[in-house]
């Protein structure tokens, strides 16, 4: 009983825990995870010195790189809102990148077909959109229901068929007869998404709207409150009688419309045609923002936003530094690591025994 | 280490262990000796299976002492035990159902090889290059010894068992053999068995039980945890009674008479207890002939027919795992039963309808396995208080729920039901205690006057002034006329509270009879059909 001498950790289930402690845990693992990025960053070649200026004052001060963080900010707070409705059932949508190409497939047809009058058109495209996001998202959450098919790899998996099936189109009966690229033609100024003023489209108060009506759904309305049961304790939820397959199935096929309308903001909003990669790296910054935000709507919202700056100054780094935008999803990767190992700190405490 | 033929080869003695103040084992003792086939009697809840997770280093005991071959042991864990050569095989088995039975064997055996190596360098420096050089050992050799190993075994059992099958294939009875493969290829001599008999046919039951035989005439001991009266006169050497932690008894069961034995477990007559005379009314729920099938095909009710009135109280009494929890999942429509009707009065035939459709039918279900079927622990105990009458619109529309009136009502049901250590109302329900949390379920499911009551073992594992209280609500609901069927593996309980007692045993009720009744009587049919 050598080890028993020298003392050695032992790990116990902690027993109760406060929404303080649960916040400084996140906030100190966040903060872990963006020093550690720093550090990265200072190695691939950004003087330390000018990391908060690229990322803080620039991008926030400056006009235009602002428009851009907002223009930015709309589609991932979709992708994010849209994770998070799906998740608060216990349901792992990893199909948001099927679920944005449906979704800008369906409105680009309604534009190319020229279906319904010009003034009609947009709103006939958005309710397209959020019907083939719903429709994708559909699939794997009846097979889950039905015949219990594990969501994370059949969501996952229609991605690719969704891509491929793009694809298809952009490279057939889609691709511009005006310069022969693989992207569909521009839709015409009545299909896109109304500018605003101040370089700022119709996406953000979309978004706005979006995330409140979840907001309610999801803390105010019956359904919601009964997804905090499916949540919590699906075996309990099932034994009180609520109706769980019809929860899950709203908060899925919400999610799919959601991650549809982020499509959207790209493709009809951004960047004006159906091109092949709009959709690219938003459903993992989806699960990201859903999970920073504790699946949280409004919170998602916030999330987002620093998202946004994240994805603004890594193009200017990579502008400026020759920084690959890899460096971004890196950055990505280890704050949600970061976030994602400190709960264990959360459910456990750590104790040296001697 | 000096063996004396005289120590037993398993001694515990003055053992006690407590779970949050609440004594499981109160100075127990036990031992056995090679050679010999020793049953380890008792209700559920005597503390038969904590002593032996004691002797098999799952539990530390707070006080008393292990003592194997003569001298003093203490485990920190399995795997010194399994070092000592005892093997337990418990009533849930723990194998890895992805894997072969070669595999979960081998699984097992390296954790105890590793033990031991690890043993043999704190004790002296000679063995540590042999152990380390088994270790060593490729894996593809290692399981070719492994599975000679098993069909040595199995072969000398006349266990049939194919090692390259994957264990989730298995039947129950054969994932029971694999367990017992496992400890004994390990090198268990002390082989501790929990209720090996509970989830196999009479058949396999016995062809288990002769089998014991053969090992304990090859030298084994073997402990036999169960409850079946009848395994225990045909099969064992001595037996050890216990009772609420202690050890009350052992003996020759040859020597002994049934009627002895029952005493021996159930213990003496409780006091009487006063109350008003039932005034039974209509039935308001009847069961018949409800069977119910595990997945495997094993019939876990078979044919259960019974009737509750109003104004009464119908105990369905009986040791646990005899389905009892098939019975009152069956009723709330977890699981639906494969034949049979249920009978709500007014209502009509609702075997097959789920949860939700019941919903509106209004049984208060207080469900023995409660953070499984009744309360969510990381949500507030004021959501979990609404839940359930959120959908008649008590709070709020569809559209707005009203939380402000739910914590408050939830605060009044908190308050009248004496629900304790409720700081907040919004603080989640998993941090009460056992016999609190089981107050706000019945605080929940009570909030209307309840009309028809599924209880499965409503104050298991309360102390004595929650239990108190738990039992006193279903008095209170009974006299206010609700039918109430309680379902309770506590025999004291069922004595104390019900009109009418239903015995069951292997999924049948064996036996029906009014209060009062002798507990000799009711203790003998719980054991006798077993």
């Amino acid at each position: 009983m050598r080890s028993l001498r020298r003392g050695r950790p032992v790990v116990a289930a902690r027993r109760r825990m406060s929404a303080a402690f649960d916040a400084a845990v996140t906030t100190v693992a966040i903060l872990a995870g963006l020093a550690l990025s720093a550090f990265i960053l200072v190695v691939a070649g950004v003087p330390a010195e000018e990391l908060a200026n690229e990322f803080i004052v620039n991008t926030l001060t400056d006009a235009d790189n602002l428009r851009a963080v907002l223009a930015q900010a709309a589609p991932l707070a979709f992708v994010g809102v849209g994770a998070a409705l799906a998740f608060r059932v216990r349901f792992w949508n990893l199909g948001l990148e099927g679920q944005m190409i449906a979704g800008s497939v369906a409105a680009t047809a309604i534009a190319l077909a020229d279906v319904g009058p010009p003034v009609w058109r947009l709103f006939l495209m958005l309710v397209a959109a959020m019907a083939a996001g719903m429709a994708w998202a559909l699939v794997p959450a009846l097979l889950k229901l039905r015949l219990g098919v594990n969501e994370v790899i059949s969501s996952l998996l229609l991605n690719y068929v969704a891509l491929n099936f793009l694809l298809h189109l952009l490279y057939g009966s889609w691709k511009d007869p005006v310069d022969a690229f693989p992207h569909s033609p521009a839709f015409d100024p009545f299909e896109r998404l109304p500018d605003l003023g101040w370089g700022l489209n119709a996406a953000l108060p979309l978004v706005g709207a979006a995330a409140v009506f979840a907001a309610w759904l999801l803390g105010r309305s019956r359904a919601g409150f009964y997804m905090r049961f499916v949540h919590a304790n699906p075996s309990v939820a099932l034994a009180k009688g609520l109706p769980v397959a019809a929860l899950v199935l709203t908060a899925v096929l919400l999610s799919g419309g959601y991650a549809a309308l982020a499509g959207v903001c790209l493709s009809v909003g951004q960047e004006g045609r159906l091109t092949q990669a709009f959709f690219a790296g938003y459903g993992f910054s989806g699960i990201l923002i859903a999970f920073l935000a504790r699946n949280n709507a409004l919170a998602a919202v916030v999330v987002a936003f620093l998202v946004a700056v994240l994805f603004v100054s890594g193009q200017s780094l990579q502008v400026f530094y020759q920084i690959p935008f890899a460096m971004v999803r890196l950055i990505e990767a280890i704050v949600i690591i970061s976030a994602a190992a400190s709960e264990f700190f959360l459910r456990y405490q750590v104790r040296w025994l001697r | 280490m000096t063996v004396t033929t005289a120590a037993p080869a398993l001694a515990l003695s003055g053992v006690s262990k407590r779970f949050d103040g609440f004594p499981a084992l109160d100075g127990a003792h036990f031992s056995v000796r090679e050679g010999e086939v020793h049953a380890l009697l008792g209700e559920n809840g005597a503390g038969k299976s904590s002593l032996m997770n004691v002797a098999a280093g799952l539990y530390l005991p707070d006080e008393g002492e292990v003592r194997v071959d003569g001298v003093v042991r203490r485990f920190s864990g399995p795997l010194e035990a399994a070092a000592c050569r005892i093997g337990m095989v418990h009533q849930h088995y723990k194998l890895v159902r992805a894997l072969s039975v070669a595999e979960n064997v081998m699984l097992a055996a390296m954790a105890v090889e590793s033990q031991s190596a690890a043993g043999d360098r704190s004790a002296d420096k000679v063995g540590t290059t042999a152990s380390r050089a088994a270790l060593r050992t490729s894996y593809g050799s290692r399981l070719a010894r492994i599975r000679a190993l098993i069909d040595d075994h199995a072969a000398r059992l006349g266990f049939s068992i194919d090692h390259r099958r994957a264990v989730h294939t298995l039947s129950v009875a054969e994932q029971q053999r694999v367990e017992i493969l496992k400890a004994l290829v390990t090198g268990a001599r002390i082989l501790i068995l929990d209720e090996p008999t509970a989830v196999l046919t009479d058949e396999e039951a016995t062809r288990l039980l002769q089998t014991m035989r053969t090992l304990a005439a090859a030298g084994a001991a073997v402990v036999l945890v169960t409850h079946r009266l009848r395994d225990v006169r045909e099969h064992a050497d001595r037996v050890t009674v216990m009772r609420a932690g202690r050890t009350v008894a052992e003996c020759d069961p040859r020597a002994t008479s049934t009627a002895e034995l029952t005493e021996l477990i159930v213990g003496a007559a409780a006091p009487a207890v006063t109350r008003k005379a039932a005034a039974p009314g209509v039935a308001r729920l009847a069961i018949r002939n409800l069977t119910c099938r595990r997945h495997d095909g094993f019939e876990v009710l078979a044919n259960l027919s019974l009737k509750v009135r109003s104004g009464e109280i119908y105990g369905v009494a009986g040791v646990g795992g005899n389905g009892q929890t098939e019975l009152v999942e069956a009723l709330l429509g977890i699981e639906p039963p494969v034949s049979g009707e249920v009978i709500i009065d007014g209502v009509g035939d609702i075997a097959m309808a789920s949860p939700a459709a019941r919903q509106s039918i209004g049984v208060a279900a207080i469900p023995a396995d409660r953070y499984r079927l009744a309360l969510a622990g990381t949500l507030p105990i004021a959501d979990n208080y609404g839940v359930t009458r959120v959908a008649s619109g008590a709070y709020g529309s569809v559209l707005w729920v009203d939380f402000r009136r739910m914590r408050q009502e939830a605060a009044a049901g908190v308050r009248e039901f004496d629900v304790q250590g409720v700081r907040r109302i919004e603080q989640p329900a998993g941090l009460l205690s056992g016999g609190n949390a089981q107050k706000l379920v019945i605080a929940r499911e009570f909030a209307s006057a309840p009309w028809l009551v599924v209880a499965h073992s409503p104050s298991r594992g309360l102390d004595v002034r929650a239990c108190a209280d738990v039992q006193r609500r279903l008095i209170d609901a009974r006299e206010a006329g609700a039918a109430v069927l309680l379902v309770s593996e506590d025999l004291e309980e069922v004595l104390l509270l019900a009109d009418r007692i239903g015995v069951m045993s292997r999924g049948r009720l064996v036996a029906e009879f009014d209060a009062p009744v002798d507990r000799q009587r009711i203790g003998q049919a719980m054991v006798d059909h077993a």
